[in-house]
């Protein structure tokens, strides 16, 4: 059976803004919510929109992401036809070429994609948070004839600055795109989500590969390429959560908003599972010091001390007396007995000593490294001041 | 490896009949988010062993479902690796483990398998035997049958050759014997029957006060310790839920919980399954409740064992006693007006 449609995932970025958390591994392999990583939403709205032949675009540390994903079992990506691919730079006839840009990712694997040949393609980013069902926008597309179809949300207006924004008609039809604008003329915002008619694509991407001025972006290239040309472009308004974690806070933010009803982000819906690749680790335990309030945790967590609003990875030990406020701990960190946290990232893997304090309650989110336990410890252990 | 496992997964205890009404001993639920099988299959595995027979009787449609192609226990092999043996014949459930009858209708799969030795175990007995420490102490003590011991406590787990227990499907009728634990409680001659000691976690569920007992005990942190060990990790199938909620109001002391659930009552001294709710206002003391069960709000439990998707309505209240838990089935609805 032919394929209809492939998805191309951009996963190469770096996300520096991430500090440490991206030192080793790429964005979208951050942990997030308790048990998952960041790409686990793309792969399983892939999953759920019933998307069988994924490529997944690598560059910026890609072992981690590589051994992540495997054969792509956990979200029923090992297929005989299609399933999941990586996608690596590599070399060929002529030298190695690194991806440059999103559209060059891409165009560097036509092979791939001529391979499956689908009806059409959609191109997805490995760092959004994001429940959608791709399928509706697939079926939007095909509705309104298009070449390409954005998914787009509504920004509030004093954030548009910050994204490229599409100016559409009535019609939801695409006139224009502006990246970054000053003065926006729509709040509409591009989320980083097309779909091209995979023909079409193709001839594009040639095309601007073949102009060396080219930045060889989607939004910045392609798009406005296609509309010079007069291409029918829609714009497709999505509607729910949608998260671009690029910094140490909006990642922080984004898992507070799995505590928050009110958010829009919400994991425990069976309709739309998120997938992720699941160790085997027993049942949390709360003794009978621990206390639990407004908090995510996960498997192998053995509470005894005080923990909330945050949210608690996989095999994480809270010893008696520490206390933790508005944190994310990821997974396998052990909190000292008596220590105290709040407004703070502890990483993977990470040991917070007995009694080690920091103290924030309005600074900004403090991303917890072996430098600030350092400083702690020469400063005679007074508690860390996030405040200032 | 030179060891093989049997698995017999078709004995009946009759003391857990409210809890095996529509499945196998095998995938009674125990410990929050495993069955009683994923036990002794993550024992095989960790012992190094990837040929294994699983001896199912009826129903065994929830152990197909659970177990299926082995993958959660990396025994998903091309070469070897799981099999599941049903019986051919529909006789009833056996009683005791390593039933000869069972095995003489798969008798090839013994046959054909290239390993010296086999163990034939359980389902029932919880531990985290080594079977690869208690084939050396077999090999070295010379003896034809070995039964693994806790103290006074049979595991009910035994290594012999292969070579033996082709035999004894053979001569079993004659001996007047109809299992492996027949043959070991008697000491039927001519064999020579030795024992291994095994240190460590031991829980033997056959009845529902067994069930409920082991099960609070893992409430200890030493108890925990001992059967959770990080090295030798417990295998199930996996489920994809999120990690659990804890809402405001909550108060959860001394328990042990899966993922997926959500919680916003009180709970204490109680082991929650996967993805059960917890309504306001609810109070659970020393209960067990398993999977995708709904408590309602304001509801007073204790000594409840909640057997898979039961609902309690609202505001309903039920006491068991330690000696006595009260066990609602699969399925069950329990209404405010039923009980009063």
């Amino acid at each position: 059976m032919k394929t209809e449609i492939v998805a191309m995932l951009l996963a190469g970025g770096q996300g520096s803004r991430l500090k440490s958390l991206t030192y080793n591994i790429a964005k979208p392999a951050i942990p997030f919510g308790g048990k998952y990583r960041i790409i686990d939403f793309p792969l399983s709205n892939c999953m759920n929109s019933e998307i069988h032949t994924v490529g997944v675009l690598t560059q910026y540390q890609p072992h981690v992401l590589h051994n992540y994903i495997g054969l792509g079992t956990p979200w029923d990506l090992d297929r005989r036809n299609g399933g999941v691919t990586m996608l690596t730079p590599y070399a060929a006839m002529g030298g190695i070429r690194w991806y440059d840009g999103t559209a060059n990712a891409i165009y560097q694997n036509i092979n791939y994609l001529m391979e499956h040949d689908p009806e059409y393609v959609i191109i997805l980013s490995g760092d959004h948070i994001y429940k959608m069902d791709y399928g509706m926008m697939l079926d939007f597309h095909k509705e309104q004839q298009a070449d390409a179809t954005i998914s787009v949300i509504e920004v509030p207006w004093e954030e548009t600055h910050r994204f490229g924004i599409m100016n559409t008609d009535e019609n939801m039809e695409v006139i224009e795109f502006v990246e970054k604008p000053k003065d926006a003329k729509s709040n509409l915002a591009s989320m980083g989500v097309y779909i091209f008619n995979w023909q079409k694509l193709k001839d594009y991407l040639v095309l601007d590969n073949e102009n060396e001025d080219s930045s060889h972006d989607f939004g910045h290239d392609i798009i406005p390429l296609m509309l010079g040309k007069g291409e029918k472009l829609v714009a497709y308004p999505y509607k729910g959560y949608w998260k671009d974690v690029g910094t140490v806070e909006s990642l922080w933010q984004a898992n507070m908003d799995l505590l928050n009803p009110e958010s829009g982000l919400n994991l425990h819906d069976p309709a739309w599972r998120i997938f992720s690749s699941n160790p085997q680790l027993p049942p949390q335990v709360v003794t009978e010091t621990g206390y639990v309030q407004e908090s995510f945790v996960n498997e192998g967590c053995v509470i005894e001390g005080e923990v909330a609003k945050s949210v608690v990875f996989q095999d994480v030990y809270v010893k008696e007396g520490a206390v933790i406020h508005d944190c994310v701990i990821m997974s396998d960190v052990v909190v000292g007995t008596g220590a105290k946290l709040s407004r703070a990232i502890v990483p993977p893997s990470f040991n917070v000593p007995d009694n080690f304090e920091i103290q924030n309650q309005e600074g900004e989110i403090i991303l917890l490294t072996d430098e600030i336990i350092e400083k702690w410890k020469g400063s005679g252990e007074h508690a860390f001041d996030g405040n200032r | 490896m030179r060891l093989m496992a049997i698995v017999d997964a078709a004995v009946r205890m009759p003391g857990l009949e409210d809890l095996t009404m529509y499945r196998s001993t095998a995938t009674v639920p125990f410990a929050g988010r495993y069955r009683l099988i994923d036990f002794t299959l993550s024992n095989v595995v960790n012992s190094g062993i990837n040929s294994v027979g699983i001896f199912p009787t009826n129903p065994f449609g929830s152990l197909l479902d659970h177990v299926g192609m082995g993958k959660s226990w990396d025994l998903d092999h091309r070469k070897d690796g799981l099999f599941l043996l049903p019986p051919t014949q529909l006789n009833g459930g056996h009683l005791s483990v390593g039933t000869f009858a069972a095995l003489e209708e798969h008798k090839a799969f013994i046959t054909k398998s290239r390993r010296p030795y086999v163990v034939i175990t359980n389902c029932y007995t919880v531990s985290q035997i080594k079977y690869h420490k208690m084939l050396h102490a077999h090999v070295e003590s010379g003896m034809d049958i070995t039964e693994a011991v806790s103290g006074d406590i049979s595991l009910k787990s035994y290594i012999m050759s292969k070579d033996l227990l082709m035999e004894l499907i053979d001569v079993y009728k004659e001996k007047r014997i109809i299992s492996v634990e027949d043959l070991v409680n008697l000491k039927k001659k001519p064999y020579t029957y030795g024992r291994f000691e095994y240190e460590g976690y031991v829980a033997v569920i056959d009845s529902i006060q067994s069930y409920f007992s082991e099960s609070m005990a893992l409430l200890n942190v030493d108890q925990w310790n001992e059967l959770f060990i990080h090295d030798c990790p417990i295998y199930t199938k996996v489920k994809d839920e999120p990690p659990a909620r804890y809402l405001k109001g909550s108060l959860v002391r001394r328990a042990m919980l899966a993922n997926g659930g959500t919680i916003e009552g009180t709970v204490t001294e109680s082991i929650l399954g996967r993805a059960v709710i917890v309504k306001k206002n609810a109070k659970l003391d020393r209960c067990i409740i398993m999977q995708k069960c709904f408590i309602g709000e304001g509801c007073d439990l204790s000594y409840v064992i909640a057997d898979k998707d039961v609902y309690i309505e609202a505001g309903v209240v039920l006491h068991g006693t330690k000696e006595n838990p009260i066990v609602l089935r699969k399925g069950e609805r329990v209404l405010k007006e039923e009980v009063g």
